[in-house]
């Protein structure tokens, strides 16, 4: 079975989560915060607005094709 | 030396998952605007589809009416078969409109979602990226660090 597309950015998103994670624990100055609240931040904060807005579109799509078969 | 530079190879190891997720996320938006397509194309086939059998079904139904004008009243025509083929044919291309015209709002709605993001894909995320190698190559200069070749 084809995964669906906002299935797989989830999962993109959460690797890259952890891989911050895992960076975060060794970079702790000042430029590292700075990244983390001016850049990092806000990339998962917008991914996740367009995640969702994909798995609501994904969701109807599916939607449409099962109820207009045959 | 893994120890002593242990914040070099986490931020090197962020950089690389950067890249990954540029590269994974435009995969995504690709695949789910080519999903948006493939089901505004059925559905349009389902549709034209439809169209022509209730065109079909409407001009039998007519004849039919036709001959039952026609008819000897003791001989009588029973056109209910083609009035519930035209009927039924019309609610399913009435549903799949209703659908189409779903679609196309939601599809409206994301589209600024997904500017936004193709922007970042393209734009803000590849800034992060050389931001980041800046910061790697300042923090290895400092410690006279040789850079591994690329």
């Amino acid at each position: 079975m084809i995964s669906r597309p906002d299935q797989d950015g989830d999962q993109q998103l959460r690797l890259l989560g952890d891989a911050w994670d895992k960076a975060a624990e060794h970079w702790r100055d000042g430029p590292a915060r700075q990244f983390g609240d001016g850049q990092l931040t806000p990339l998962l904060q917008e991914s996740r607005t367009y995640l969702e807005a994909l798995r609501k579109l994904m969701d109807t799509l599916e939607a449409a094709d099962r109820e207009t078969e045959g | 030396m893994t120890g002593i530079h242990a914040d070099i190879d986490a931020l090197k190891g962020l950089h690389q998952a950067l890249v990954r997720y540029r590269h994974a996320q435009r995969d995504v938006t690709a695949r789910g605007q080519d999903q948006l397509t493939a089901t505004r194309a059925s559905l349009e086939a389902r549709a034209s589809r439809l169209r022509a059998q209730l065109e079909l079904g409407q001009a039998e139904y007519t004849a039919c009416q036709d001959r039952a004008a026609q008819a000897d009243p003791d001989d009588p025509v029973d056109c209910s078969g083609y009035a519930r083929a035209v009927e039924q044919n019309s609610g399913r291309f009435e549903q799949i409109r209703l659908w189409q015209q779903r679609v196309d709002a939601e599809a409206s709605e994301f589209s600024g979602i997904a500017g936004r993001f193709a922007g970042l894909l393209e734009n803000d995320l590849p800034r992060m990226e050389e931001h980041l190698v800046a910061i790697i190559a300042s923090l290895e200069a400092a410690r006279r660090v040789q850079p591994a070749a690329s």
